[in-house]
């Protein structure tokens, strides 16, 4: 008891989010989707404070808020839809925001690629196929989640976990309020050890297309090979899996 | 450097933590798939706000991999669910409860549904905009079936 009421600015965003959650998935009877919304809604502006205060130009502070902001609640909408294409839909909102938050990272490539392979081929890929199997709205199994109460908690618990882990390493806000301390090195660079040479920036290149492709044809080639060869078997397997028709119908 | 770490690697945790509550209660075979997508958001999350921190491409170099395989994934696992909705004419992944040979003890029964396909229910024909009607609750049996 103790302890919840010295951690309650770390529990109470978490708590508020489990019941928007919660309150969302789809069920039999009518959800409370104002409810929770408005829990949601409070729940992202305490975790928010509990943040620590962005440092640099305010417009991209901004812009990375509104982003992340936007992918937690297409995120939300899209496990809590009962319409299978709305949430291909909300998925594919949240694959921009992301693509947004890749942009902000110094990753521009990135953020194009994301946009081409998700948005533009696994998205697409997805709407045919529900198209294909499901023509008459939303089914039954659509209506009714599987467990909400046990998922729910078992997904907060563990954003619980990783929260408090950050705490400790005093990346939030502690229980005061106070603000953080100087930033902890997550994982130190070891002295003396040259093991990726060739992914280190050369003249502030960090994120171009020249940039990540001498880091991926350079320090990872083989990787590159190993993942060429799993496309390719990706590819195979798919036309092997994929159901044929009878000869002469469509 | 605007985003900083800290934002970043909390951002990361909750959509992966949303996408594993989505895998977990979703009972589309097509939205699991999708939940899974949303939790390789977070990790590539995490791997690029790792690489700029640190100041070297590794992070966007693993970020590529994680686009290969989910590329894969996405075009095995809509060909499986393909196949799989010729056999049962339903997306609902409680039909594949059961996956054993014929000969083997069942675990869960085998009459859940009743009837396979969830898409003849009557539901009433409204125009495309407008709310969703309401689930019938009534007993499918009752239900008068389709001419």
């Amino acid at each position: 008891m103790k302890w919840i009421l010295e951690e309650w600015r770390l529990l109470l965003p978490l708590a508020l989010g489990w019941l928007a959650v919660w309150r969302m998935l789809p069920r039999d009877k009518s959800r409370s989707r104002i409810l929770g919304g408005i829990a949601g809604v409070i729940a992202l502006v305490m975790l928010q404070g509990l943040l620590p205060a962005p440092t640099g130009p305010l417009i991209q502070s901004g812009v990375y808020f509104a982003c992340a902001a936007l992918a937690v609640v297409s995120g939300v909408l899209m496990i809590s839809d009962r319409d299978p294409i709305n949430a291909a839909l909300w998925f594919a909102l949240a694959t921009l925001a992301v693509c947004g938050i890749f942009m902000l990272n110094s990753a521009p490539f990135l953020a194009a690629a994301t946009v081409v392979v998700y948005a533009g081929a696994i998205v697409v890929t997805f709407l045919f196929v529900i198209m294909l199997a499901q023509q008459a709205g939303a089914a039954g199994y659509d209506r009714r989640a599987a467990q909400p109460l046990l998922a729910t908690v078992f997904g907060f618990v563990l954003l619980a976990g990783l929260m408090l882990v950050l705490r400790d390493w005093k990346a939030l806000k502690t229980a005061d309020g106070e603000a953080a301390p100087a930033i902890v090195q997550f994982l130190p660079t070891p002295e003396g050890i040259d093991a990726n040479p060739l992914s280190r920036p050369v003249n502030g290149d960090l994120g171009t297309l020249q940039g990540v492709g001498r880091s991926l044809f350079g320090d990872y080639l083989y990787a590159v090979e190993l993942a060429g060869t799993i496309l390719l078997i990706a590819t195979i397997g798919a036309i092997a899996l994929a159901p044929r028709r009878a000869q002469g119908t469509l | 450097m605007t985003s900083s770490l800290e934002s970043n690697l909390v951002l990361g945790a909750i959509l992966f933590v949303l996408g594993a509550i989505g895998f977990l209660t979703r009972r589309n075979l097509i939205l699991i798939m999708l939940s899974a997508e949303l939790m390789l958001h977070g990790v590539s999350i995490n791997l690029l706000a790792f690489g700029q921190y640190h100041g070297n491409s590794q992070g966007q170099s693993f970020t590529v991999f994680v686009l290969t395989i989910a590329a894969c994934e996405a075009g095995l696992g809509l060909s499986l669910i393909l196949g799989m909705y010729r056999r049962k004419k339903s997306l609902d992944v409680n039909l594949w409860t059961n996956l054993g040979e014929p000969d083997l003890p069942r675990l869960a029964d085998d009459t859940y549904p009743p009837a396979p396909a969830a898409l003849e229910e009557p539901l009433p024909h409204l125009a495309v905009a407008g709310r969703m009607p309401a689930y019938p609750t009534t007993p499918r049996s009752t239900l008068p079936t389709k001419p």
